[in-house]
């Protein structure tokens, strides 16, 4: 079950940050998604030089904590998609097509001219949307 | 790096040292005492030898030299296994003294990201959390499974007060004494022995002393020593250089200590600890070791042993496991390698040493005793890292031992955080500091929470230390850090632990974490009384809207409560509860310019200054070009400062936000200002830049401390507010300097919950301030300065009765009032208004007017005229009241004003007002009073006008008035309709006051109504004196007393003027067009209209409605219509004239051509243009009108058409058919014309056109749009009826 997504903008400010478990514990996912930033800005600072993982936008598993995993995925604009997950088995290919979608919803919502870039993300369809592509992955997974 | 020199390295050479077993007796502790210390404690500085410079050979032959040697010494009874609760309660302790010692300057500021960075290593790992690390291994010393802990010898002393001190010798190696190692086998009790004589001088000449020394020889050997100490007599400062560190205990160092040493007892005391541990323990380990190495080449070495030792431990594997796995005595060959291992560790052999641990590493692997095959894994490890050997490998080992440890159980989780303490060091060692840090993450886990708090310290400045470093992580960890030190009651190292994490989350956006972090760091600071810091942090969440309610009233309800225990009221500079937005400061003043009232300053500078060229002298003198513009000579008139008045007040309006959901109590909102006193003797000019005190030195001062006394030469308003959750309030704060000087508008503040003040000053740097005065050009360099002046009169005005809301049309009479509240009078009164459509003066006399009856026409004929002053041109309406018009102190004076709402629409009527002060001595000499009002005029009705020639007369016209009633509820009485001027006379149709029996309108209502049109112009001059009653028309039925309206009395025909400016461009005097003044009264039903503001009398006027249609001429024939004509005689001959009229101003070339064939086509769809064209004409909102007319003019056009069919060609046109002439304006001429007709009957004499060609002007063509240059009509018809004769 994913526990949280993130939008991270290229400063390292959080443009959108939404937790999907019932209890209160937005304060902890902040710390969490907060700390993968610093994984984020090492796996940018030595990238693997091989061919293909080159233009990668995903970045993999970030970091693993006793009940998390967090993902990660940069934009070529710097920002920064962060996921985290309490599922202990996640194929890599769910969690890119995941991104891309995530990827799509944003690229959605920062195109509306309304939007400030480098603020906040506001957009209510945005979370529909987003609330939506978590779903549906909980249940890829789940089947 | 050389892993020796590293701190790991040092670590290991000081902490795996041989132990020295210490047994004392009381005398010799007494003796001791003396200079308060224990003995172990007075040997102790001297056990650490940093260039012992040793020969040392080991197992090898070759020997090699050790430079740094350390004894540690214990007493017996304190070589056990320290239990867990006694552990606990030391490391506590450890932690608390440090909070103390190291955490000292806790009110600081926490420290910046940048200086953090620049830090390098040690300095940031404090040193404490190095002893808590020791302490936390040293709790572990003495175990079963490892042998360094071990005592290497034992140290016996005796004093030589002591009675029968060789029985005492004995007494002290009594079994029972011993610790419980040596007793239960696992420590060889065959232990190096060592005996001390210690001698007190104080206690007399070592002479008896020899003796018993020679004495203990004889009995025990050569390994007997004397010790004398405490010869000196009293301190003589021969230890002050020694470092006497207490051993266990955490006193503090007294001056006593070490009093009695004299420096030779010193000496002889270092001399006696290199002795031994040069001559017996150094030589003893070495012999152990070759002891041993041999054995254990004898026993395990070689491919025999080996496989002799596989297949002995292969028969035990049945054996049940044990949780420590099997039991293994000193003698067993086990542990006499684990021993030569340690011995060889300790003596920096770690080949040697490693070898061994690798040899019994498989052994216990295979027996299954985990905690031993962990020990030695660690050990291992400790080894490869020593050899720099690989890494991979020393990792594995303590990844291993580690793993190891924590698969057995809770027993040895302290064993694996030694491990992990090791390990870490190790990463550290090698600079794999994120390593490093994982590791302490992960032995925090097994510690309780204040052990891994620490912990968790160490793994945040490990991810600070790495490269690059990892800030977000190190403050994460130092997050969970401070949580663990605030659960285990340890709030300064929580404090300090947050606050160090402060500055990673500076970083933009992560607001719940930094406000998570500000709010405890506050709290915590309260907690332990350091109020103003909790203040200061508990301020940065105040501003926390993101948060949820709940969470929002905790913050305000601690930071209320932290501001409560600090019992005075705290100021803080720009405190973030409520939010001001600077950007909404506006400052309103008044200098020359006065306004009626608040709302009258919004207006942009710019319209009043162009509404007041006329009215304020310089404005008008001056601007004739830039230059002038830019010198006015005024010594009030500078760039930076505006000119307000004592007396009068300064508003300064700003936002106030309240970004919470929790609403929140402001009070005493007020500006801070400066009133620097003018000095005598300066001028007002200078003053400015010279009393200007000096700026910007200290913004943050707290405005009680910069103005500690309130000053009384000014007075501020002060504003209480409860701002609601989310809720903005703009709010104005006024100053009013009370004396002459400069006036100086800093900052605000304000008071919070009645707890806090808040003060914030005005940025004077701030480009978007908007600043409302007469030098807007300047604003963005402008600031707060105002320079007071003496005080001057000062009128009010308003204006009486003027409504918001009106119905256009509406005419009203209104009263300006002026005030004049000051002492001084006031002359010169002069008034602009803005839009003279609207409002215009009036005359002193209609001030006892009710309005109906004014305007009504007396039955003397009015002698009144329109005022003179009164100009049509708009743009100069300038209004000067009487010259005996002078307000005197205190009074009031009234005027009328005439409203009329001419135009439908919101309308902003400006109103200035200029006065001159009657004594004329201060820097001012004139005021303006501005007003301004906001008018919604709704729309009444649509009247317009249509008028079409009449075909019988060419003086008379049909005029159609078609009116809308285009309000939703209210219902209007026509009275009267007049048209202006005396050329012109309306009559109704004989029959339509039958057609006309309404007098209202209702809601919504459309009505058509006729009238007839005279042309007076043509009349004789007799007539005139009868125009002025012809023009208007009482449209109420007969039986109503209501009187005509005189429309050209003042204020109709003012408006009336405005009326026709607006609503038509072109040129007066064309007459050909009519105006309509409608006069229509209310009889409203709409309940929302107050009786006292419910329109009495509307007008509307309706301008230019020409009466030249898109024909430019009229004609009629006239002629005789019957005539009795015997045809048997001859055929008829009949005579008509064709007048034609010339309706344009233009000169027209008429063409007449008479037709003998009937032309219906043509004619038919002549009548259809011209229906068309009427629908353009402008006002004709009811389509159906139009139809109708089409209907009637195809009567009119069809009936010829049928007779003519009827009697094709019965008549011809003689005389000519067709006659060219010219046609002078507004001129009428006469075309005879004759029919020749052959049989008696009815024909209709309408075939025939006019052709016309205007003689157009260059620049006149088509200047109406409506005239075309060219045209031809067919003729009107015209019936003539001949009868035969008979005879």
């Amino acid at each position: 079950m994913i526990v949280c997504v993130a939008v991270v903008g290229h400063q390292n400010n959080p443009l959108y940050l939404q937790s999907f478990t019932a209890a209160d514990d937005a304060l902890k996912l902040h710390h969490i998604i907060h700390c993968s930033l610093d994984v984020v800005d090492e796996r940018v600072n030595n990238p693997k030089k091989s061919g293909p993982t080159l233009n990668e936008t995903f970045l993999g598993m970030l970091y693993p904590t006793e009940n998390y995993k967090v993902y990660g995925y940069l934009t070529n604009t710097k920002v920064k998609f962060l996921m985290v997950t309490t599922d202990l088995e996640v194929k890599d290919a769910d969690v890119r097509s995941f991104f891309r979608k995530f990827h799509a919803a944003f690229v959605d919502a920062v195109s509306n001219p309304f939007h400030v870039p480098g603020k906040k993300i506001t957009s209510k369809i945005f979370a529909e949307r987003i609330s939506g592509i978590v779903k549906s992955f909980g249940s890829v997974t789940a089947g | 790096m050389d892993p020796q020199k590293s701190y790991l390295g040092r670590l290991l050479q000081e902490e795996i040292t041989p132990v020295i077993m210490v047994f004392t007796t009381h005398l010799v502790e007494d003796a001791c005492q003396k200079n308060g210390l224990n003995f172990i404690e007075m040997l102790l500085p001297f056990s650490l030898f940093n260039k012992i410079n040793v020969p040392v050979r080991t197992a090898s032959d070759q020997p090699y030299r050790l430079q740094m040697f350390k004894l540690r010494l214990a007493y017996a009874s304190d070589i056990h296994l320290q239990n867990y609760e006694a552990a606990e309660r030391h490391l506590k302790q450890v932690v608390h003294d440090a909070s103390h010692k190291s955490l000292t300057n806790l009110s600081s500021d926490p420290p910046e990201l940048e200086d953090l960075l620049k830090d390098s290593g040690s300095d940031l790992c404090p040193t404490w959390i190095q002893t808590f690390n020791k302490e936390l291994i040293q709790t572990l010393c003495f175990s079963e499974h490892e042998t360094f802990d071990h005592p290497v010898a034992c140290l016996l002393v005796v004093s030589s007060k002591d009675e029968r001190t060789i029985n005492k010798f004995i007494d002290l190696l009594n079994t029972d004494q011993l610790p419980s190692l040596l007793n239960d086998g696992v420590m060889d009790p065959k232990i190096l022995k060592h005996y001390l004589l210690l001698h007190d001088n104080q206690d007399g000449s070592p002479e008896k002393v020899t003796s018993i020394l020679a004495e203990m020889r004889n009995t025990f050997g050569s390994n007997c020593k004397l010790l004398c100490i405490n010869s000196a007599e009293h301190a003589d400062g021969a230890s002050k250089d020694i470092s006497w560190m207490p051993y266990g205990s955490h006193t503090l160092p007294r001056d006593d200590i070490a009093c009695f040493l004299s420096s030779d007892d010193i000496n002889s005391v270092r001399d006696f600890m290199q002795d031994f541990s040069c001559n017996y323990i150094i030589p003893h380990m070495e012999q152990k070791i070759r002891i041993l190495n041999q054995q254990v080449a004898a026993t395990r070495k070689g491919f025999r042993n080996q496989i002799k030792n596989l297949w002995w431990r292969k028969g035990k594997e049945d054996a049940p496991e044990t949780p420590n796995g099997p039991t293994y005595t000193f003698s067993s060959i086990e542990s006499q390698i684990r021993i030569l291992a340690d011995y060889a560790f300790m003596l920096r052999d770690y080949e040697l040493a490693l070898s061994n641990y690798r040899l019994l590493s498989t052994d216990y692997k295979l027996d299954k005793a985990w905690k031993r095959y962990a020990g030695v894994q660690e050990m291992t490890g400790l080894c490869y890292f020593m050899l720099d050997q690989s890494r991979k490998d020393s990792d594995y080992c303590m990844e291993n031992a580690f793993s190891t440890y924590l698969k057995i159980g809770s027993s040895s989780q302290r064993y694996a955080t030694r491990c992990g303490l090791w390990w870490a060091e190790m990463s550290k060692a090698k600079s794999q500091f994120k390593d490093a840090a994982n590791i302490y993450f992960r032995i925090s886990n097994e510690e309780p929470s204040l052990h891994a708090a620490v912990l968790l310290e160490q793994a945040a400045y490990c991810y600070l230390l790495s490269n690059p470093p990892m800030l977000r992580k190190y403050g994460f960890h130092l997050v969970l850090a401070g949580n663990r030190y605030y659960m285990s009651d340890q709030r300064h190292h929580a404090i300090w632990a947050y606050r160090n994490a402060l500055c990673v989350y500076r970083e933009n956006g992560w607001s719940y974490i930094s406000d998570h972090v500000h709010y405890n760091v506050g709290r915590w600071y309260s907690f332990v009384g350091i109020l103003d810091v909790a203040v200061k942090h508990m301020l940065e969440v105040l501003e926390c809207s993101h948060q949820s309610l709940a969470t929002q009233s905790i913050f305000l309800n601690d930071f209320f409560h932290v501001l409560q225990s600090i019992g005075k009221k705290f100021e803080v500079y720009k405190l973030r509860l409520p939010v001001i937005n600077m950007a909404s400061l506006k400052v309103l003043f008044e200098d020359f310019r006065t306004y009626a009232s608040a709302s009258d300053v919004h207006v942009s500078e710019s319209l009043w200054q162009s509404l007041e060229e006329e009215l304020v002298p310089w404005a008008s003198s001056g601007r004739s070009n830039w230059l002038d513009s830019q010198m006015k000579p005024s010594s009030l008139k500078r760039k930076d400062i505006s000119v307000c008045v004592a007396g009068e007040s300064v508003t300064v309006e700003l936002e106030f936000k309240n970004p919470l959901q929790v609403s929140i109590s402001v009070s005493e909102i007020s500006l801070i200002c400066e009133l620097s006193a003018k000095s005598e003797g300066t001028e007002t000019g200078k003053s400015a830049s010279q009393i200007e005190p000096p700026e910007d030195s200290d913004h943050r001062n707290s405005p009680s401390y910069r103005y500690p006394h309130n000053d009384d030469s000014f007075t501020l308003t002060k504003v209480d507010v409860v701002l609601g959750g989310g809720e903005t309030q703009r709010i104005q704060l006024e100053v009013s300097p009370k004396i002459e000087g400069l006036l100086k508008v800093i900052g605000v503040r304000w008071t919070l919950s009645d707890t806090v003040v808040g003060y914030q000053y005005f940025d004077f740097d701030a480009k978007n301030k908007q600043k409302k005065g007469r030098r807007s050009r300047h604003s963005s360099s402008s600031n707060l300065s105002f320079i007071v002046i003496k005080g001057l009169p000062k009128l009010n005005a308003c204006i009486q009765h003027l409504p918001k809301k009106v119905f256009a049309g509406d005419l009203r009479l209104l009263l300006l009032q002026l005030g004049n509240q000051s002492k001084f009078s006031v002359k010169n009164i002069k008034m602009k208004i803005s839009h003279p459509r609207f409002l215009i003066p009036g005359c002193m006399e209609d001030l006892n007017m009710d309005l109906p009856e004014c305007l009504e026409k007396q039955k003397i004929n009015g002698t009144r005229k329109a005022p003179a002053d009164v100009t049509a041109n708009s743009k100069s309406l300038l209004f000067s009241f009487p010259v005996d018009a002078i307000i005197q102190g205190e009074t009031s004076f009234t005027w009328p004003l005439w409203f009329h709402a001419g135009l439908s629409g919101n309308i902003s009527l400006y109103v200035s007002i200029y006065y001159e002060v009657a004594s004329c001595s201060s820097d001012m000499t004139f005021r303006i009073l501005r007003m301004h009002h906001d008018l919604e005029v709704m729309p009444s009705m649509d009247v317009s006008f249509n008028i079409t020639p009449c075909t019988s007369s060419l003086q008379e016209f049909f005029v159609r008035m078609d009116i809308l009633n285009k309000t939703k509820l209210d219902t209007f009485s026509l009275h009267q309709l007049s048209c202006v001027g005396n050329t012109w006379e309306i009559s109704a149709l004989p029959t339509s006051l039958s057609v006309f029996p309404v007098q209202t309108l209702l809601a919504g209502q459309a009505l058509s109504c006729f009238f007839k049109l005279k042309d007076c112009r043509k009349s004789s001059t007799t007539e005139e004196k009868l125009t002025f009653r012809g023009g208007d028309l009482l449209m109420v039925s007969e039986d109503s007393k209501e009187a005509m309206i005189d429309i050209s009395k003042s204020p109709m025909v003012e408006f009336h003027q405005q009326e026709r400016y607006h609503q038509g461009k072109s040129a007066k005097g064309d007459p050909s067009i009519v105006e309509f003044i409608l006069i229509s009264k209310m009889q409203g039903s709409d309940p929302s209209i107050l009786p006292g503001i419910r329109p009495k009398l509307l007008t509307n006027h309706a301008c230019y409605s020409s009466v030249s249609s898109k024909c430019p001429i009229s004609w009629q024939m006239s002629g005789p219509r019957k005539i009795n004509h015997n045809f048997s005689k001859s055929f008829c001959e009949a005579s008509f004239h064709l007048q034609v009229h010339n309706l344009s101003d233009t000169l027209l070339t008429i063409r007449l051509a008479t037709t003998n064939c009937m032309l219906e086509r043509k004619h038919s769809s002549e009548v259809a243009k011209l229906s068309d064209s009427s629908g353009n004409g402008g006002g004709w909102h009811d389509i159906s009108l139009v139809n109708d007319i089409k209907a009637i003019s195809n009567v009119h056009g069809n009936r010829p058409k049928k007779s003519s069919l009827e009697t094709s060609s019965p008549f011809v046109w003689c005389a000519l058919s067709s006659t060219k002439l010219n046609l002078e304006p507004f001129c009428t001429t006469e075309i005879p014309l004759k029919v020749c007709l052959f049989t008696p009957g009815t024909y209709d004499l309408s075939n025939y056109e006019l052709h016309w060609v205007l003689k157009l002007p260059e620049e006149g063509i088509t200047h109406d749009g409506k005239l075309c240059s060219s045209g031809s009509v067919g003729g009107h018809p015209f019936y003539l009826t001949v009868l035969q004769v008979r005879h």
